[in-house]
């Protein structure tokens, strides 16, 4: 009977009802989507960066991750590659040699990251080649380079130009190549594009004059889930002057900023709940006053507070949950859809691209967000409701009754 | 069984005095009462307008403190009771019929008669069964169904007195119940409590000016300014 009360009191003013089950309801839809819409936006741009650069595991010479130059690179590769063979199973593997150099034309030049990779097989690790926006990906030619289109504009060059690039080499002398622009990129990520230019290992090798040196194994498991499980596998395998490395190591900044957002999502959940209680307290209390005449009664003809105070609290949790459910379905017919599509943010490209993001945004909604809304949301709402229900309980009969 | 004493009274009121404070200015709506409901007592409270009937009726029925004097109820002191004890006491002694019925908008005629039943935990199908009997005797069994706001006042009425006496009462206290009715529907409400009074033995207490109620009063206790000035048996 309580329940039954409640509810024909809920659907006593249904105005009013119907604006808090709203207003549960935005809350919801607000947690949810924020919630997918971050997650979704920082996995994409941990993804965005492993496809594109890093790779899930990375093995170099010990020191290299703290000091990327070409003395910390891997002489004997033999060595690796024998471990690594014992894992063709589980995972593609390239190999490159990077440094820091100079690329130049005629009429401009820009320090840059000069990648040597092996194309066939850097195409299984990462994702530079679905980024060509003009000409092609790198061939066998050893002449060939990569550019993306900020650096092209930069040096004033096109398609089928040459540029020189230049690095310092073991000995302390100056290395110089000349190669022709073969494709231009132009990644997710503005900073990314302008800081690197892509050549055949072999040329880089032969620039620097290490022709056996490579600088990284990149690692890419089938099942990314294995990630950790690998890198520990080739850890063990090889001995301690190799680092073996997975992307949280290498993209520290983008891990932490993960874990960090998984702790302030909770300050944001905060805002919410409040605004909700605040929301329900001035609601309720509204509900409730209007109602002193009847509560006046009910204590009369011997309902107890704790009963009173229960009656209005359950209006309260249905209340909460209505709007929870509400908000879930909404939630999910937004989701649904858009994590399909994505949410194309063109307008907001410029700084999306800054952040190494990509324009479209696929929202992510993970278990722990809907456990989340659905503990949060209702409990907040019975909270809410608590503060109206003590003041009720409080009413002096006589004084309630003569309320009109 | 209890002491011959107690049991034959039911009500005892003793010096009470209420002073209320309206807007800082006391008010003394009742200076010095005392009197004793028996049991069975068809007793009525009369007295002109602002002689303190409510404020009395209230105080008997615990929804009230006096500012002095004490209160017994079935021979127990109520002062030192606490909110809950005497929630407890009104649920399963008092039965209350307001001028203005009070029914709950939100439930229909049954509801609101099985609410009080409810309250005490009865199950519901046999709420259900002694709701129903009960409107049958007092004539309103097609009601059930009814919101308050479909009935008239004579029914809300019938229907305030069907969930006053649906726990069993020792005692009903009903503050001028018959004031909003017209004088046809107040002699059949009347006639209904008369007849609760002698088959089930229901004490009643009203408080009233209106005659057609003195007319039936066994007991007749007459306030002015605060005080009783008459208190006659079998009138
Ligand atoms: N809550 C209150 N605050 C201040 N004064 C009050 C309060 N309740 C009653 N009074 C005053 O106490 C006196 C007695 O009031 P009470 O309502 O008991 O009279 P009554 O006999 O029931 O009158 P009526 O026939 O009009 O219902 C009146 O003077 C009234 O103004
Ligand atoms: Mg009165």
């Amino acid at each position: 009977m309580t329940s039954k009360i409640a509810w024909r009191n809920i659907l006593r003013n249904k105005r009013r009802s119907l604006i808090l089950i709203i207003s549960i309801m935005i809350g919801v839809i607000a947690m949810i989507l924020t919630d997918a819409f971050s997650v979704g936006m920082m996995q994409q741009m941990l993804t965005n960066q492993i496809g594109a650069d890093a790779g899930y595991i990375q093995i170099h010479k010990s020191g290299y991750q703290a000091n990327p130059s070409l003395k910390n690179s891997i002489a004997d590769a033999g060595l690796i590659r024998a471990v690594l063979a014992k894992e063709q199973s589980s995972c593609n593997v390239s190999e490159r040699l990077r440094t820091l150099g100079l690329v130049s034309s005629a009429s401009n030049s820009a320090g840059v990251a000069i990648v040597g990779i092996i194309p066939g097989e850097e195409k299984k690790v990462t994702t530079i080649h679905k980024y060509i926006v003009k000409g092609n990906y790198l061939s066998e030619n050893t002449d060939e380079i990569l550019l993306s289109t900020a650096t092209a504009e930069k040096l004033r060059v096109e398609l089928g130009d040459k540029v020189v690039i230049m690095a310092s080499r073991l000995d302390g002398s100056v290395g110089s190549e000349a190669c022709r622009v073969a494709g231009i990129f132009e990644t997710y990520d503005s900073g990314f594009d302008q800081t690197h230019v892509y050549i055949p290992l072999r040329t880089a090798q032969q620039m620097l004059g290490v022709p056996d040196r490579i600088s990284e194994f990149v690692i890419n498991p089938y099942d990314t889930k294995q990630t950790d499980l690998i890198a520990l596998r080739l850890a063990s395998a090889l001995p301690h002057d190799d680092e073996v490395l997975t992307y949280k190591h290498m993209l520290p900044v983008l891990v932490m900023q993960i874990q960090v957002y998984d702790e302030t999502i909770y300050i944001f959940y905060a805002i919410i709940a409040f605004a909700l209680l605040f929301g329900i307290i001035n609601t309720m209390l509204m509900a409730v006053m209007e109602r002193t005449h009847e509560f006046g009664v009910d204590m009369a003809i011997g309902m107890s507070n704790k009963r009173i105070f229960t009656m209005i609290l359950t209006e309260a949790i249905y209340l909460g949950i209505i709007g929870t459910a509400v908000g879930i379905a909404v939630s999910c017919a937004i989701f649904i859809p858009l994590s399909h599509s994505g949410w194309n943010l063109a307008t907001f490209s410029e700084s999306l691209n800054s952040l190494g993001i990509g324009t479209t945004i696929y929202p992510i909604l993970t278990a722990s967000s809907l456990i989340n809304t659905v503990l949060i949301i209702p409990i907040s709402a019975t909270i809410g409701a608590m503060y109206p229900a003590l003041r009720a309980m409080k009413l002096q009969p006589v004084e309630a009754i003569r309320t009109v | 069984m209890e002491n011959k004493h107690i049991a034959s009274e039911i009500v005892r009121v003793e010096n009470v005095r209420k002073t209320y404070h309206d807007n800082g200015v006391p008010v003394d709506a009742l200076r010095g009462i005392n009197l004793v409901v028996s049991q069975k007592d068809f007793s009525v409270i009369a007295g002109p307008s602002g002689s303190g009937k409510t404020t009395l009726l209230n105080i008997i029925g615990t929804l009230d403190k006096p500012t002095e004097g004490k209160i017994f109820l079935d021979g127990e002191e109520v002062a030192s009771k606490n909110r809950r004890e005497l929630a407890d006491i009104r649920l399963k002694k008092i039965g209350f019929v307001f001028q203005a019925y009070n029914l709950s908008p939100v439930l229909n005629a049954l509801e609101n008669i099985e609410f009080t039943m409810m309250l005490r935990g009865i199950p519901a199908d046999e709420r259900k069964r002694r709701g129903l009997t009960l409107m049958e005797q007092l004539g309103i069994g097609e009601l059930a169904d009814k919101r308050p706001n479909e009935m008239s006042g004579g029914q809300q009425q019938r229907v305030a007195v069907a969930r006053a006496i649906s726990n069993d009462p020792r005692l009903v206290l009903a503050d001028e119940p018959t004031a909003n009715l017209d004088s046809a529907t107040a002699a059949k409400l009347l006639d209904l409590m008369e007849q609760l009074n002698h088959e089930s033995g229901i004490t009643f207490v009203f408080s009233s000016h209106d005659p057609q109620v003195i007319e039936r009063a066994h007991r007749l206790f007459i306030l002015k300014d605060g005080q009783i000035i008459s208190d006659k048996k079998n009138v």
